[in-house]
């Protein structure tokens, strides 16, 4: 065989890809409209990043100047607003279990005496923690009134003479809280890369497995070889294959990683050479990942079935949500199977916090040698096909 | 009738793939996400520590913060930058800075400042951080207000009364410990479990025709589609109802989550979930008759569950339209349905309208019967 021949084959078996994708609805869906409506639709779910006026029921038994003081802060406050106030706990509960706030902030009728007898006085917060946000909203915006609020009353008792005087005497210890990646504490800043990168893995297995059902279904008559080993022509299926998805995957990625940022105005601190330089092994181990995958699959449409839940499983093994070095031994090891992982964790690293390759170089070495195993994983899946056709057609003739 | 169900189980014994979507799975999903937040918080999550004064002030405040559950001081680094590079390198989630000077500073009251950088790209090490890095600084500052009043001869009442004059009661309801793990595992595990129920359901139905055994299976029911559809649906509908009550039973009875509201609200809203996600998948595989395509509805609509059930960022921070887009999607109806009549201890009917929706989406096929009987017996399957 010339050497022509080889990539007159592989040029072959790329364009019957395409043909094959562009005839088939079911993968255009998955390779095409998935990568580029998902990340529009995630984006405008969390397009507001926080909670704002988080609705807080007031039960106030102490009617003093203090306690409107104390609720008037409160009620200014970005995170919080006080939505109704209610004369009784038992009230303001069931105000509650309709839905019209998600949390009560009660000052008991002893809440100005105390503080006038120069004892400790007491402001209780009650949460609904079926809402982790509200409730840190509700608690930070309360512990933040209650710290200000004491430090005026102490002024107070203090009477030192100048305002000076009074920032030591109240604060002998000046604290600073810098954010210094994600500086807002957005929802979508913080997800949204995670989501971006993996939405491309899941595509694409999702798209692969699906033609491979079809070609299984079909018993493989494009894989027969044609006056050749069957071994090159395994090498020759898989790299006409491998370069029709990474094509029409390049251009999601630079969709999804360069033009959904911009467009939601995420973060996005991408230097584009390391980003090229970081997501093509990304995407090369994505498609010996997804053709391995793919060998699992038995009818076209069972594939849906096994690999759509494992997206939330997998971000959650990226280390996002829960931090990564909270994640028991045994998933962090069945987690480092599947190229998102890796490359999920060095993405938000060069998205929201600017780190160099150099800073992923842990991630960028493993996608590496994820690519070089499934390489040869995928190889040995292809020259399997090859051997299945080749003996279906000597059976028939 | 018999025979309908008979042979149901039959299928749903033969192909593998059923037992692993419907059992394994779930149960698999069930222990991944109980178990992966195990401790409920994160805890030692390493952190850094710059210290340019070097006083045993400092490094007792280096010592407190290392002792606090969530935090772990584990590396020491000379400048900011050293740091910056340690948190984009992964190695550690946020780092404190003691300047040259602050513990001379404090002690001739020249009011010196330390400064707490944390990162919010892992939002809630960083949150968690920023908060026990907060309670290192009152307390800080705290000691030394107490051992003046001390000094002075004050009582340990007056001193809190003076340091702390109005004191924060916070009442966390249900969930006391403010464990991750209650709070997400029973989210996302039922959504999974719905996500399955979609797939399943269309996918079995669209097999018939794919494998052109639907002939056989009209003829069975008499040619009454009504009747083809609830036998095959009961056998699926015990099985799955089975592996959620099983995973309730791990989540509520083994691990002890709180459900104040009762096993038969719990029992209830099962049934609900189930009946109600078999019916959406019905109905899209009765309005959408390409199995592929359903099935890729249906795993669109799944996997938007997860985010439209308004747990982790809530319903109403979202645009207006998607807020009444929410009410598309079953496990919102779920969620709110466990969040006040499960978790909290509300009567039903404040989740009258919730639960009217659930029993809404098992109505669903009604519409579809009959559409669905013409597309079993005039189109083929085309691969």
């Amino acid at each position: 065989m010339r050497p022509i021949n080889y990539i007159t084959t592989a040029a072959d078996a790329w364009y019957n890809e395409i043909k094959a994708i562009l005839k088939d609805e079911g993968v255009l869906l998955f390779f095409v409209f998935l990568p580029i409506a998902y990340p529009i639709l995630y984006s405008w779910i969390y397009n507001n990043e926080v909670a704002r006026e988080v609705p807080v029921i007031l039960v106030d038994d102490s009617h003093s100047t203090l306690s409107r003081d104390f609720a008037k802060m409160f009620d200014a406050s970005p995170e919080v607003s006080i939505a109704l106030q209610c004369n009784s706990i038992k009230e303001a509960k069931e105000a509650i279990g309709r839905s019209e706030g998600y949390g009560i902030i009660y000052f008991p009728e002893d809440f100005d005496k105390k503080v006038g007898r120069m004892e400790q006085s007491h402001v209780s917060v009650y949460c609904d923690m079926s809402y982790m946000l509200t409730y840190k909203a509700i608690l930070v915006t309360a512990n933040l009134v209650s710290i200000e609020l004491g430090t005026k009353i102490q002024e107070q008792r203090l009477g030192n003479t100048t305002a000076r005087q009074d920032e030591v005497s109240t604060h002998p210890l000046e604290f600073e809280e810098v954010p210094i990646f994600n500086v807002t504490g957005g929802y979508g800043n913080f997800i949204l890369p995670a989501v971006l990168v993996l939405i491309i893995q899941q595509a694409m297995i999702l798209g692969v497995g699906m033609i491979a059902g079809t070609e299984r279904e079909r018993k493989y008559v494009n894989y027969k070889a044609r006056n050749c080993h069957s071994i090159t022509q395994a090498i020759n299926l898989l790299f006409g294959k491998s370069l029709c998805y990474l094509m029409i995957f390049s251009v999601m990625l630079a969709w999804i990683t360069l033009a959904v940022p911009r467009f939601f105005g995420f973060v996005s601190m991408v230097h584009g050479w390391d980003l090229l330089q970081f997501f093509t092994p990304y995407l090369l181990s994505c498609v010996f990942f997804s053709i391995i995958i793919s060998e699992m699959v038995r009818y076209r449409e069972s594939v849906m079935l096994v690999v759509v839940f494992t997206s939330v499983p997998l971000l959650f093994m990226t280390g996002v949500s829960w931090p990564q070095t909270a994640i028991p031994g045994v998933w962090q090891g069945l987690s480092s199977i599947f190229p998102s992982t890796f490359a999920v964790r060095g993405f938000i690293r060069i998205s929201s916090m600017g780190a160099l390759l150099s800073d992923v170089a842990e991630e960028y070495r493993i996608l590496w040698t994820q690519t070089s195993i499934y390489v040869l994983l995928a190889l040995f899946v292809m020259w399997r096909r090859v051997q299945f056709t080749n003996e279906q057609t000597s059976q028939s003739e | 009738m018999k025979a309908l169900i008979a042979r149901e189980i039959r299928l749903l014994l033969h192909h593998p793939i059923y037992v692993i979507c419907m059992v394994v799975l779930p149960l698999f999903i069930t222990v991944f996400f109980t178990s992966i937040m195990n401790s409920g918080q994160p805890v030692n999550m390493p952190i850094g520590v710059i210290d340019n004064d070097n006083t045993s002030t400092t490094r007792k405040l280096t010592r407190l913060i290392d002792a606090f559950q969530s935090a772990e001081v584990v590396e020491h680094y000379n400048n900011i930058a050293d740091a910056r590079k340690a948190v984009q390198r992964n190695e550690i989630y946020g780092f404190i800075l003691f300047p040259e000077g602050m513990t001379q500073k404090m002690i001739s009251g020249r009011q010196p400042r330390m400064s707490v950088y944390f990162s919010n790209a892992t939002l809630l090490a960083g949150s968690l951080l920023y908060k026990e890095m907060k309670t290192m600084c009152t307390l800080g500052n705290a000691a030394v207000g107490q051992a003046t009043m001390t000094a002075r001869g004050a009582t340990p009442q007056q001193t809190m009364a003076f340091l702390q004059p109005i004191k924060l009661d916070t009442h966390n309801i249900g969930n006391p410990w403010v464990s991750y793990n209650i709070y997400l595992s029973v989210m996302l595990i039922p959504t999974c479990i719905m996500l399955f129920i979609f797939l399943l359901t269309a996918y079995s139905l669209g097999a018939e025709q794919k494998f052109g055994t639907y002939k056989q299976w009209l003829e069975m029911a008499d040619g009454n589609m009504l009747k083809a559809l609830y036998s095959k649906l009961i056998p699926q509908a015990c099985v799955h109802l089975i592996i959620l009550y099983a995973c309730f039973l791990y989540i509520f009875g083994i691990l002890h989550f709180p459900a104040p509201g009762g096993i038969g609200r719990l029992m209830l809203l099962g049934l609900l979930v189930v009946i109600a996600a078999q019916g959406f998948g019905v109905f899209l595989y009765g309005a959408i008759p390409s199995m592929r395509m359903s099935m890729s509805i249906c795993s669109l609509w799944g996997v938007l569950n997860f985010s439209m059930v308004g747990t982790a960022f809530p319903i109403f921070a979202m645009d207006a339209p998607l807020q009444t887009l929410s009410w598309l999607f079953p496990m919102r109806h779920y969620y709110l349905i466990y969040q006040l009549c499960i978790f909290n201890t509300y009567p039903l009917a404040n989740v009258m309208t919730s639960i009217i929706a659930l029993i809404c989406f098992a109505l669903l096929p009604l519409l579809v019967v009959r559409r669905m009987k013409k597309t079993y017996n005039n189109f083929e399957y085309i691969p």
